[in-house]
């Protein structure tokens, strides 16, 4: 698992362009990595994402919004683009959203999160 | 259709076995309980008990019974239920002639026995009506049945019997049979329904009095149910006699072999009525979380098993596999699969809850004096997430639920979903079985009535198990 504070310490160098828009700053943060939760150290229910992606043998990137200095407008633009209860935890699989937990867990059930994983090249086998 | 289990008429004239009959009473419970091993969940119809057939076979080939303990014997072997004394379609006449002519010979059972009149051949038996005839071995139960009736019916002395007669009466018979059956079996149905009714208010007593005693000897503030809890409870109820509408309807339905368009329309019916109780869940979980996490809703057997609110999905699938059969290799990695699926589920939301539940007990163990309005506002907040967590674990039952319904065949949907609500049904019963157990600490403790007051809990778990 990957931990991002803030949006300066990615791994990639990057021109350190500053995109104020929330959603624009989301978008390029989950299609940096194959598996991206947008998390909240204090979130129990982020803790159950996290597990659940171990659990499946997938080392996800985690950002956590309660650490970034603009995590309040993260917050609300991960609210408004999925529309559950909470902003987190919210998943996106190769750039795609997958949703909140009970979209992951919908996904898990039904099979088509495993199938996501291997296309995005997280899984193997 | 004779029905095999009738006793045979050879049977009947042996000294009894009456309790013979006790196995064909189709109530579920002792259905459940006679065949434990019998891994097909589904409730075969209640035997028929053919009283029109038995006749026949009564009169084609007379049978032998001369003495009173046979006749005995025969009265309760014939009415299958004798505690149920309720059937009006049993003719009076037949509780006359048991208390008359008491030395008579083989009084029979149904509707008519007049049919056995007409065969009578002893022509010396409307001079006997009032005499206790000395019974000949040999004399043919016929001629001994329903011979005060010939008295009345002096006018006609019937040598031979007319066959057409014989047989329009055996016809009515059969009628009558068949109509008692159907009355008989709807009056179980009643009974069943019932059950499960004083099941939910035995249950709702026994909480009730707890809390009644809570309330007594604690004085603490609110001991009696939330009313988002009491709300729940009464929908709750309504929910399971729906339930077990809709099992009634899926058991008929995969007898009567309906098309697989009917059946689907059946089927989805009961998701549908899953649906909605984790919608009810749902809206309980906004109003009083620790109503529902703490099993308050269910019964004592299904709250043994209780995971984060209500059943645990991957332990229902186990359950269900060896049910299932036979499933294509397919149909099998796909269940096996949503098993594992659902494991691993279940195991990152059990430790979503330790972390949050750890969290509460550092909050509230750390409240110094000074902060403690401050921890409590904390921990107020953390606790608010309980309701997020039962809520994703009704979310799982509801999706795998949903997903064992896309890997099956509409037919073996029907059947699966037949389990669900019968083994859920027998958990139910299982729970009033044993919340009405005989007790030791109910029977006085007085040492000099030791005797009787075993007597007593012995007669009263005979009498709570007779059905068994």
């Amino acid at each position: 698992m990957h931990y991002q504070t803030g949006s300066g310490s990615c791994k990639v160098p990057l021109k350190r362009s500053v995109a104020t828009d929330p959603m624009e700053r989301i978008e390029r943060m989950a299609a940096a990595h194959a598996v991206v939760i947008f998390s909240d150290s204090t979130c129990c229910m982020c803790h159950t994402a996290k597990r659940l992606f171990c659990s499946l043998g997938v080392s996800p990137v985690v950002y956590e919004i309660d650490q970034d200095p603009r995590g309040e407008d993260l917050s609300k633009a991960l609210l408004r683009l999925h529309g559950g209860a909470a902003p987190v935890p919210t998943v996106f699989i190769g750039g795609k959203l997958v949703g909140a937990i009970d979209s992951v867990m919908a996904s898990h059930i039904n099979g088509s999160l495993v199938r996501l994983l291997k296309e995005a090249g997280a899984l193997w086998l | 259709m004779a029905s095999h289990r009738v006793g045979e008429p050879a049977a009947l004239s042996d000294s009894g076995a009456p309790h013979h009959h006790h196995h064909h009473i189709p109530y579920a419970v002792p259905y459940m309980l006679h065949h434990p091993t019998n891994s097909n969940f589904i409730n075969q119809e209640g035997p028929a008990f053919d009283f029109g057939e038995l006749e026949e076979a009564i009169i084609l080939q007379g049978v032998k019974i001369n003495n009173d303990d046979k006749k005995q014997h025969l009265y309760t072997a014939i009415r299958p239920a004798a505690t149920l004394d309720m059937f009006p379609s049993w003719p009076m006449r037949f509780h006359q002639h048991t208390t008359r002519g008491s030395s008579k010979s083989g009084e029979e059972s149904t509707d008519s026995g007049s049919a056995v009149n007409t065969l009578s051949n002893t022509p010396e038996s409307p001079s006997d009506h009032r005499q206790p005839p000395p019974p000949p071995p040999q004399m043919d139960a016929a001629g001994g049945i329903d011979s005060p009736r010939m008295s009345g019916s002096q006018s006609q002395p019937p040598a031979k019997p007319a066959p057409e007669k014989t047989l329009r009466r055996l016809a009515q018979n059969r009628e009558a049979a068949r109509k008692s059956r159907l009355r008989k079996k709807a009056y179980v149905q009643q009974l069943e329904s019932s059950r499960i009714r004083l099941a939910q208010l035995e249950q709702d007593l026994q909480r009730a009095r707890s809390q009644g005693l809570f309330l007594g000897g604690g004085g603490a503030a609110s001991g009696s149910i939330s009313s988002g809890g009491a709300i729940f409870d009464m929908e709750y109820s309504r929910w399971l006699d729906d339930d077990h509408r809709h099992i009634s309807e899926l058991r008929t339905a995969l007898q009567a072999h309906l098309s697989d368009g009917d059946l689907r329309v059946i089927v989805d019916g009961y998701i549908a009525h899953y649906d909605e109780v984790f919608s009810l869940k749902g809206a309980a979980a906004k109003s009083d979380v620790f109503h529902l996490i703490t099993g308050m809703w269910t019964t004592p057997a299904e709250r043994c098993f209780l995971w984060m609110g209500g059943f645990r999905p991957s332990d229902l699938i186990k359950m269900l596999i060896p049910q299932l059969d036979p499933l294509t290799e397919q149909q099998f990695m796909g269940i096996c699969s949503l098993q594992h699926s659902s494991q691993q589920a279940e195991e990152a939301l059990s430790q979503g809850l330790d972390q949050l539940q750890q969290s509460l007990v550092d909050t509230i163990a750390n409240g110094s004096v000074n902060d403690s309005m401050h921890h409590m506002a904390i921990a107020l907040g953390k606790l608010a997430n309980l309701e997020g967590f039962v809520r994703q674990a009704d979310n799982l039952r509801q999706q795998t639920l949903h997903q064992l319904h896309r890997l099956l065949t509409i037919r073996q949907a029907a059947r699966c979903f037949l389990v669900i609500g019968e083994y859920y049904g027998r958990l139910r019963a299982l729970s009033s079985l044993w919340a009405s157990r005989p007790r030791e600490s109910m029977i006085a403790e007085d040492n000099s009535c030791q005797t009787t007051s075993d007597l007593q809990m012995v007669q009263a778990s005979q009498n709570q198990f007779s059905n068994f």
